[in-house]
This record gives C-alpha cells, structure tokens and sequence, in this order.
C-alpha cells in the first residue's frame, strides 16, 4: 500500500514537472521544472531498489547537467521569449497528433504484452534476489562490461575536449564580432 | 476489484506508462519549442523516459544488465548535453538568438 501510494505520489510529480518543461515559456522555469523531473526520477529508482543509480541521477543529472543549462541560460540573458512555440495550428495540430499516436501506441503495447511478460516472469522468479544490488552493479560494470566503460572513458574525453575547442574559438563566450 | 488492483498493486505496466508518458512529453517539447536550449532538455527528458523504463525492467525481471545500461545512457547524456550547450553557445554567438526560427543559413 505504501508502495502504491509512493509511486503515484511521484508519478503524478514527474508527469506535472515534465509538462511544465514543455509549456513554460520562461526558459529558467523550465529549467527549474527539469531539475524537479529529475529528482522524481531519482526517487522512482529508490522505489525500484536502484539505489546508486538514484544517487548517480541526483549527482549527474540534478548536479551536474542542470547546472550546465543554467550557467548556459545565464551567458544568454533570455527574459522574454518570442514566439516560445511553433508557429501555424494545422502542424502544431499535426504534431501533437503524431506525438498522442505514438503514445497510444507505446500503451496500447505495454497492455497488450503484459500477459506475454506475466507468462515469462515465472522463470524469471528464480533469479530474482538481487539483495545487494550496487555490488552486483559493480561486479557486471567492472567484470563483464569493461570495455564499455572503458569506451565510454574515451568518448568522455573525446567530447570534453571537443567541448572546449568548439567553445574557445574566437574568443570564447565573451566575444564581440 | 479489478480498479483498486490496478491502484495498489504496482507492477511492471505502471512504470511503462510512466515511461512512455515521460517519453512523449519530451517529444511533444522536441517538436513544438523552438528554444534550442529548451529543446536540449526536452531531449533530457526522453533519456530519463527511458532510463525509467531499463531500470523498470531490471527490476521485474531480476537482471542487473538494465542498470549497466542506464549508467551508459547517463553518460551518453552528460555528453550530448556538454556537446549542445557548446553548440548553442557558439550558435548564440553567431546568431545572437537562440530561436532556431532563425536558423535559416542551411535552407537552400
């Protein structure tokens, strides 16, 4: 029951919080609302008992990423934003259109295959008890899928210095043409 | 019956609906802002989506590779986001707008 209650709790937070994202005409505030999606993703993790990975969302993603979009939105000084949407109502109608449809059909998915993914839980049951879960996290991260890491170790240098060479030319943020 | 099993008892769907709502909302953003920095994190918001989903998955079925996963989408995230903002920055600097209405150097 309190499991219930925590999951619609957080549920109806992300959801709120993700829809203020996309019709906030502030970009600040949408930034603010991100920072709150994220939080509930976080706390979504805990209840799906992946408690590093909660923690890692919270450092990387509340911390570091949301802090880069605002430092971002500062360099811009945007107080008022033009035309926040896309303009002409027959594609706006087209779009959102596209997006219910796509929605509907990930749904309507999702209830047509949980009887397929109820008959295959029962083997999967016998494998179930993942107690020590950051442990085991580390033992596939480090043992069985070290190249990725490592891989992604050179892709997180290959972008932090393209980063920086695509931000420092011609004077870096502070330049006047 | 049926109606509070569905309220109380979480399961593997909840988290998918979940999932997939997030997912749409962040392409509904994609498609309809035209802030690029808003689209950034529009585009945030599906990667979390998903990474709902993987972990979601990872749980109801006892296997721990979803969460190796969720840890690459993370960091593939972290990148795309440094890579656009430096994007935006130096498109910003060019345009002075970060309306992508302006954006009109590549049309033919």
């Amino acid at each position: 029951m309190v499991d219930a209650f925590l999951f619609w709790f957080l549920a109806i937070v992300t959801v709120l919080a993700g829809l203020s994202v996309v019709l906030m005409t502030n970009p600040i505030y949408s930034a603010l609302s991100l920072v709150m999606t994220m939080v509930g993703v976080a706390a979504l993790f805990v209840t799906l008992e992946a408690y590093f990975l909660a923690g890692v969302q919270l450092i990387v993603y509340a911390g570091a990423v949301m802090v880069l979009f605002v430092m971002v939105l500062m360099l811009f000084d945007l107080k008022h934003e033009l035309q926040a949407f896309t303009r002409g109502k027959i594609t706006g109608g087209v779009k959102i259109a596209s997006v219910g449809i796509i929605a509907g059909l990930v749904v309507g998915a999702i209830t047509l295959g949980t009887k397929a993914l109820e008959l295959s839980k029962a083997g999967a049951e016998t494998s179930k008890p993942v107690v020590d879960s950051t442990k085991a996290l580390a033992e596939n991260l480090f043992l069985k899928n070290v190249f990725g890491f490592e891989a992604l170790g050179v892709v997180l240098l290959v972008i932090a210095v393209g980063t920086v060479a695509l931000s420092r030319t011609k004077g870096g943020t502070h330049a006047r043409d | 019956m049926q109606e509070t099993n569905m309220l109380t008892q979480i399961g593997l769907e909840h988290y998918l609906v979940l999932s997939a709502i997030l997912f749409s909302m962040g392409m509904a953003g994609v498609l309809m802002r035209r802030n690029l920095i808003v689209l950034l994190m529009s585009v945030e918001l599906m990667l979390n989506a998903v990474n709902i989903s993987f972990v979601a998955f990872s749980k109801f079925n006892g296997n721990i590779e979803g969460q190796i996963m969720v840890f690459f989408v993370m960091t593939i995230a972290a990148a795309e986001a440094a890579v656009g903002l430096a994007l935006a920055v130096s498109i910003f600097k060019r345009f002075k707008e970060v309306n992508i209405r302006f954006f009109e150097h590549l049309k033919g």
